[in-house]
């Protein structure tokens, strides 16, 4: 069976990566592996869902009627490594991630997370900026 | 810091942990030691001609008998098998094993950033402790790891000299470069 | 007259200028406060340095608005993670967690913030008006008196804080020792200095609280480094309704009451109170079936009691220069800092600092109240600086301040050195308040000691003489055997910390139903 990974936070690129990770699984009939992973290291977080936020999220995939699994590594790595991780784990035939706006300036102060996944991900990557419904 | 009496602290998580050797044990033996030294040196110390009352040295036997009398009664308690609770916090796991590497690395980190003070100022000093220190917490040592934190410890370093020496007036080694750059000032 | 000497204290408060290091003070007391793992001690410490360019005045009013801002910062935390930082903070997490959960953390939040200010401007209030009667007695108090004084404060510290008596004595000997190092006052001889210059000056006190308190969590932390994060509650939504105000106001005025009273008594601390506050709204609520999932009643007590015992506490340390917290010790250094002898003469020879300190700590209060609920969303951002960068930055700016005092590497090392004796406290459970309290009380003990027995040609009976010095000798007498004896005679009854474990209990169950606070892995 085939597996599509799709990396979630709760904001709107997050959102606009699990739409069309749910759209690509039908399209695949493939698994879906929701990973919302924390570094750990902060004792705040808010991206990292808990609570009401998860349980909407499990409410939502199974309502896609999708085979779904949703995986919250917390192990005090950065997401690029977590997904990548991820992937080579299931053998993942697409990983779906959401993609910030950037300017020029932001490009240069930080290493774009984006970036490190397209270079560490073995398998297709599907970069998304807004929902499906909006494209 | 707050647990209740000792009878309840054999209750405790803390006292889950495997009961063998205790380091409390060298802490107590420590604190005798450091009575004992109390008593010794304070006999050497010189008492003015004219003292008639107490002098410069009671006080001193006073704490080292004391001390003495602490740690004794302690190492005896340590050896019957009560066992302070660690210090709890929001940032300590109670149940990880002691990290003895990251206690190293900040220790060399922090006496090399004080000898190094002098020498290449503190903004640059206090980075590369800053580094050292965030890039061990981090749990990986390699040199890419580092760069962030000493970009961020470099950063704060010099925001907080120039606060410091060019507005508030404290006396701060800033090194040749950054006292060269803020001359103007 | 009280009143015209606080409105005198007003007036030197209130200029531009001072009220600018008002707002800065209170800034920055509450944005460390609310960092995790750095508690009011600690606070307090780390940004000593800063206020020591500043003249006097300037500086004690920023002190002022540091304490009482590190305070707040402490709660505010505690309420919107449900960690209590502190022992103080956790009577007031265990409802208001609750109350987050049911969707009222605001007012959570507002019933804490308002009644921190009521309480705070309550006992700041009756810190003015004991002040001066308190002044008078201690006028006449002699030398003798003021031994036994730091006598029952080094027993009550020693005795009630920590785990055991025994390892809050073997921490007091620690700091009695550090403050042996140097040269002593009265003889000019040098003792247990090892030889080193830098010593014959004795230690620093600031490098040992920074050492203890800062270097010493930093080494705990990171050896033992938790990962996961907490959940953040819902702050957003209806602040204080009519009825919560209803259900407010009597619990903040309880509070207040037990808090006060508290702070002032050697070692009181804001501990018991906040229990005693919690356990009396309990009783005395008209809605019991709420408590334990989040009465207002329960929030609103233990954190008025919380603020009202931090003002107590500068009643013992303005009127009489006794420390009797870890916080008020580096208060107290602070006051040393600036060439202020500490001591029962304080209020009367510094009398227009103390009271512009005291006009400011209303002044503060007030900012709190204005600042602190609109700004929640900014202190909830500081929360997510990641752990290496916290403690670091911890490190560097213990690096600061020990290095400001003298500029001289050597207190870098010195400050290592007992930032690993703190670290091994730490591990053992040996409470670091009373080490600093020893540190700062211990060479004001000897010096009484020894003027009241050169006074009386060495004759011991001196000690003793007064009906004061008896009824506080016999008061430490009481702290030092009274536990020992009340636990043999009627058991104990659960402890605040014994409360907190059973709620770490109710964690454990909800990590093992995989609904964890710590986001453990999956």
């Amino acid at each position: 069976m085939s597996v599509v990974v799709v990396g979630y936070v709760p904001n709107p690129r997050g959102r606009a990566a699990l739409e069309h990770a749910v759209l690509e699984a039908h399209r695949r009939d493939a698994l879906l592996v929701v990973v919302n992973s924390s570094r750990g290291d902060a004792l705040v977080d808010e991206e990292f869902l808990r609570g009401d936020q998860l349980r909407a999220l499990h409410d939502e995939l199974s309502a896609s009627g999708l085979r779904t699994e949703v995986r919250q590594p917390v192990r005090g790595r950065d997401v690029a490594e977590e997904l990548s991780a991820v992937c080579t784990e299931t053998g993942a035939e697409l990983l779906v991630i959401g993609l910030k706006k950037r300017s020029a300036v932001g490009k240069l102060l930080m290493g774009s997370a984006a970036q490190r996944i397209l270079l560490d991900v073995d398998c297709p990557v599907l970069g998304v900026k807004s929902s499906p419904r909006e494209a | 810091m707050n647990e209740a009496e000792e009878s309840v602290a054999s209750e405790t998580p803390a006292a889950q942990r495997p009961r063998g050797f205790s380091g409390e044990l060298v802490g107590a033996v420590l604190l005798a030691a450091l009575g004992v030294y109390l008593l010794v040196d304070a006999g050497a110390i010189a008492i003015p001609g004219s003292s008639n009352t107490v002098g410069p040295r009671f006080f001193p036997y006073a704490v080292g008998g004391l001390s003495v009398a602490t740690g004794a009664l302690l190492a005896l308690r340590v050896l019957r098998g009560d066992r302070g609770p660690a210090d709890d916090g929001e940032d300590v796991d109670p149940d990880a094993p002691t990290d003895w590497r990251a206690v190293a690395v900040i220790s060399v980190a922090f006496v090399a950033h004080a000898l190094l003070i002098n020498v290449v100022g503190w903004p640059l000093a206090v980075a590369l402790m800053f580094a050292a220190v965030a890039t061990t917490l981090q749990g990986r040592l390699t040199p890419q790891a580092a760069v962030r934190p000493f970009l961020v410890g470099l950063t704060v370093g010099c925001v907080v000299w120039i606060i410091f020496v060019k507005a508030l007036d404290v006396a701060l080694p800033g090194g040749i470069v950054l006292e060269f750059l803020t001359s103007w000032f | 007259m009280a009143i015209s000497d606080l409105l005198g204290g007003f007036a030197d408060a209130i200029t531009p200028v001072n009220l600018l290091f008002a707002l800065l003070g209170v800034l920055l007391g509450t944005a460390v406060g609310v960092l995790p793992g750095i508690g009011p001690a600690m606070t307090v410490a780390l940004l000593l340095p800063a206020t020591y360019v500043l003249e006097p005045t300037s500086a004690l009013i920023m002190f002022a608005g540091i304490y009482y801002g590190g305070m707040y910062g402490g709660s505010t935390t505690s309420i919107l993670l449900n960690t209590p930082g502190e022992s103080a903070s956790i009577m007031t997490a265990l409802e208001g967690n609750k109350m987050a959960k049911a969707g009222r953390g605001s007012a959570a939040l507002a019933t804490a913030a308002i009644g921190s200010f009521v309480a705070g401007t309550i006992a700041t209030l009756l810190l003015a008006l004991v002040a001066p009667t308190l002044v008078e007695v201690a006028i006449n108090v002699t030398t003798a008196d003021y031994f036994a004084l730091a006598v029952l404060a080094f027993v009550a510290v020693a005795s009630v804080l920590g785990s055991s008596p025994l390892r809050g004595l073997a921490a007091l000997c620690l700091g009695l020792y550090l403050g042996l190092v140097g040269t002593d006052v009265l003889s000019g001889q040098e003792r247990f200095t090892l030889g080193i210059p830098q010593l014959s000056d004795g230690i620093d006190v600031v490098v040992v609280a920074v050492a203890l308190f800062a270097v010493g969590e930093a080494l705990y932390v990171a050896s033992r480094l938790r990962k996961g994060s907490v959940q953040v509650i819902d702050h957003k939504g209806s602040w204080m309704t009519r009825e919560d105000l209803r259900r407010s106001w009597k619990p903040w005025l309880r509070g207040t009451a037990f808090g006060f009273p508290f702070g002032v008594m050697p070692a009181g601390g804001a501990e018991i109170p906040t229990f005693l506050s919690y356990a009396t709204e309990k009783k005395l609520t008209k809605h019991p079936e709420e408590f334990g999932h989040g009465a207002i009643e329960g929030v609103a007590g233990p954190e008025a009691a919380n603020n009202a015992s931090a003002a107590g506490v500068l009643v013992p340390l303005l009127t009489l220069g006794i420390p009797t917290s870890a916080t008020a010790a580096i208060i107290l250094a602070a006051f040393q800092g600036y060439g202020i002898q500490p001591g029962p003469t304080l209020l009367t020879t510094e009398g227009p600092l103390v009271w512009a300190l005291i006009a400011s700590l209303f002044i503060g209060n007030a900012m709190l109240l204005v600042l602190n609920l609109p700004l929640v969303g900014l202190w909830v951002k500081l929360l997510r600086i990641p752990r290496p960068y916290l403690y670091a930055g911890i490190l560097t700016f213990a690096s600061l301040g020990s290095f400001a005092v003298n500029a001289d590497p050597l207190d870098l090392v010195i400050l290592l050195a007992l930032g690993l004796l703190g670290f091994a406290m730490r591990r053992f459970g040996w409470p670091v308040a009373p080490a600093v309290i020893g540190l700062i009380l211990g060479p004001i003990a000897e010096t009484n000691l020894r003027r009241a027995l050169a006074i009386s040609d060495g004759d011991l009976s001196v000690l003793v003489d007064s009906w004061f010095s008896r009824v506080v000798l016999g008061l430490a007498l009481l702290a030092l055997v009274g536990p020992v004896v009340l636990r043999a005679v009627r058991g104990r009854r659960p402890t605040p910390a014994e409360v907190q474990r059973e709620q770490e209990e109710d964690r454990e169950v909800q990590r093992a139903a995989g609904t964890g606070d710590w986001g453990a892995s999956s």
